[in-house]
């Protein structure tokens, strides 16, 4: 279970806006994994415990909702944003790359929920259809319309991005 | 996204078609313009994706975090309680002398499995008698040996799975050896581990109906888990964290 920790971590990056409630949400779902409560179907370890996080990440969500949550301010964390991101020995051309996947993390938060987690799930975790499928509790067609929505959206938002050269300007 | 094809071009893009289609896709590809540029979108999106977002790893801090968590979570299961007459099972120093003093400690285990309030769970009264009836004289071990390669070959002809064995006698789970069992219809494997005093049994047989929660029974613990088609249950009389202790050693083997 634990070898899948980094990707339980990815995927609650990429579901929660905060990386504390990311770490909370990997904290609970391995609690859950653990505890067996959620039984393991199939042999896809991986999927399944993505699966349990995704389940934490709507139950959180549902319960602040019903609480009529009000946000902390928010802790600025100066890693946050940049903790995906590897560094290259070459300043200008990591300066290039940092801009670049910055404004490709925007675009991929920027997506509806139910497309990102696919394209995380297929381009990040490389998971295949049937695991996304039972990560994201869908049919496979499902699957493969919400993955092929959510590519095109990045591409054409990507494209304008570039074209109208609004990088940098947020 | 016109071309009717294009579900299936990402599905070939994605290595989800199997040769022939695939082989059909790439003459359609060859025709289509359409679903050429689809190709070059799907291969450039993902290389942007790929090269730009590596991995993140989950932080160190988290990391010890959630080995806090799940080693305050396994004291906080160990109930305190005196469940199921639980209590005087743990603290009395019943299998000391181990495997000599099994035959009393057995008689004082059936005893207890009689008293105890009727199973509902027809698995978990095959287990919890599988368990007891192992503690009697030379019913333990059908295989003796602290080697992992020597009880997991001798699992290949005797029963229906192939569970996880190893050794974990730096952890202080020492393998003394494997077993056959009659479980679930099937001929299951019991792997025999013993921490301290107490014998902890593990059984794994082929997953055919839903797996129990956690539980204990006549002072016995039960951990369910499973791994792939196999489902497990580690049964002891062991507190909550050394039983858990073990399940946890054994799921990061999977």
């Amino acid at each position: 279970m634990l070898p899948h920790l980094n990707a339980a971590y990815r995927f609650a990056r990429w579901l929660s806006h905060s990386p504390g409630d990311a770490d909370d949400l990997v904290q609970e779902a391995i609690l859950r994994a653990f505890r067996g409560f959620d039984t393991l179907r199939g042999s896809n370890v991986k999927a399944w415990l993505l699966a349990i996080v995704r389940n934490c990440h709507s139950t959180a969500l549902k319960q602040q909702q019903r609480r009529a949550f009000v946000p902390l301010p928010e802790e600025h964390d100066p890693q946050d944003g940049y903790a995906m991101i590897a560094t290259t020995p070459d300043p200008e051309s990591a300066s290039i790359r940092r801009d670049d996947a910055r404004a490709l993390e925007r675009l991929m938060s920027a997506l509806p929920e139910e497309h990102r987690e696919v394209l995380v799930l297929r381009e990040i975790e490389e998971l295949d259809y049937r695991a996304i499928a039972t990560v994201t509790n869908v049919p496979i067609g499902t699957v493969m319309s919400r993955l092929a929505r959510a590519r095109a959206t990045l591409k054409a938002r990507w494209l304008r991005e570039v074209e109208g050269e609004l990088r940098g300007v947020r | 996204m016109g071309c009717a094809e294009s579900l299936r071009v990402q599905a070939y893009f994605d290595g989800e078609v199997d040769a022939v289609s695939a082989a059909d896709l790439e003459r359609h590809v060859e025709h289509c313009a359409e679903c050429r540029a689809l190709l070059q979108d799907l291969e450039q999106t993902r290389t942007a994706i790929r090269r730009d977002l590596p991995p993140g790893r989950a932080p160190p801090e988290l990391r010890a975090r959630i080995m806090q968590a799940l080693d305050r979570e396994t004291a906080l299961n160990t109930p305190r309680g005196k469940r199921w007459g639980r209590t005087s099972w743990r603290t009395r120093p019943f299998w000391v002398g181990a495997l000599g003093g099994l035959g009393s400690a057995a008689v004082a285990a059936t005893l207890f499995l009689v008293l105890s309030p009727s199973l509902t769970n027809p698995l978990l009264d095959d287990l919890l008698s599988a368990h007891v009836r192992s503690l009697m004289p030379s019913h333990l071990i059908d295989v003796v040996s602290s080697d992992q390669h020597t009880v997991k070959p001798w699992f290949a002809g005797h029963t229906d799975v192939s569970p996880v064995v190893a050794d974990f006698t730096p952890q202080g789970y020492r393998l003394i050896g494997g077993r056959a069992d009659y479980l679930e219809h099937q001929r299951s494997a019991v792997v025999v581990y013993q921490h301290g005093p107490h014998v902890i049994n593990v059984f794994s047989w082929a997953a055919s109906s839903a797996l129990p929660r956690n539980t204990t029974r006549s002072g016995y613990h039960m951990a369910f888990w499973s791994a792939g088609d196999v489902q497990y249950c580690a049964v002891s009389d062991t507190g909550w964290d050394e039983l858990l202790g073990l399940v946890r050693l054994l799921r990061v083997r999977e």
